[in-house]
């Protein structure tokens, strides 16, 4: 699967042949599912730059994989983590393609940074309340930033009126304005979260 | 190729990756299961994954969460936010 995403979309996936037997174990815990119901054993995931390649892509593995269900977590998030999973369904077995934006990647890596360092419950909507109200502060940015981005991808028409172009340098000032409160809070949020290391292992 | 990463979560450090050809394919899956058998043996709970990635460069950027400090994705955010519209 990794080398057709490779060789026909021309992207660099990383390919998880499966999930370590600890994260299996602890899945089948959690969720009180047997093995067969595990849907996401073997997969892989792909990091674009923003919400309209990921838009792109999703169109083309349904056409890649003729047998897709797709989950989509910007819409419905799972305790704060946005991205789109698409299952495919390969020689009868589900494989699950997880693909985020750079932000949206940025935004997991800092919840299972923390599931890894402060609280392995943290990445389940458990932990310490002001860690799971950052998150979500987070994301819930996350999300805007990404429908500025939407909106100003959106303003590509060639012949405009002047009110046009207005309105579109509106959007960019705001996407800036939304990036650097945006770097300022994550930063903020790590430096805040860093001394929380090593509470609950 | 093939990494096989050795993960110790609770420090949030890398303790071993190994990289494997392609075409050893079974040789990353046995030495996954050694690997978690000697752990599982001395009662260490590290997080053992194989992963397939054309380049350490193209696994580093999917899963930075074992190469990255806490501290240091507040340089990925800026980098995350710096492309131009």
């Amino acid at each position: 699967m990794v080398r057709i995403i490779r060789d026909q979309l021309n992207l660099d996936p990383t390919g998880r042949p499966a999930k370590s037997t600890n994260s299996v174990i602890e899945k089948l815990y959690r969720e009180s599912i047997r093995l067969s119901q595990v849907q996401d054993i073997a997969g892989c995931r792909v990091v674009v730059a923003d919400v309209s390649a990921q838009q792109r892509l999703i169109i083309s593995l349904r056409d890649v994989f003729p047998t897709t269900t797709v989950i989509d977590r910007r819409a419905d998030p799972s305790y704060g983590y946005r991205a789109v999973h698409v299952i495919a369904r390969i020689v009868g077995k589900s494989i699950e393609i997880q693909i985020r934006t750079q932000l949206q990647h940025l935004w997991a890596d800092l919840s299972e940074k923390l599931s890894d360092v402060v609280d392995p419950s943290i990445k389940y909507g458990g932990g310490e309340s002001k860690i799971r109200e950052t998150l979500m502060i987070l994301s819930a940015q996350v999300a805007e930033g990404e429908a500025l981005e939407k909106a100003l991808t959106r303003r590509r028409r060639k012949h405009v009126t002047k009110q046009y172009k207005q309105e579109t340098q509106k959007f960019r000032e705001e996407l800036a304005q939304w990036k650097t409160q945006f770097i300022a809070g994550f930063n903020q949020a790590i430096s805040s979260l860093e001394s929380r290391k090593g509470q609950k292992q | 190729m093939i990494f096989l990463i050795q993960y110790d979560r609770p420090k949030g450090r890398i303790v071993t990756i190994k990289a494997f050809e392609n075409s050893a394919r079974l040789d990353a899956e046995n030495s996954r299961l050694e690997t978690e058998l000697d752990l599982n043996r001395r009662g260490i709970t590290h997080e053992v994954v194989l992963l397939e990635a054309a380049s350490e460069d193209a696994l580093r950027l999917t899963h930075q969460r074992y190469f990255e400090d806490l501290k240091d994705l507040g340089q990925i955010a800026k980098s995350a936010t710096s492309r131009e519209e």
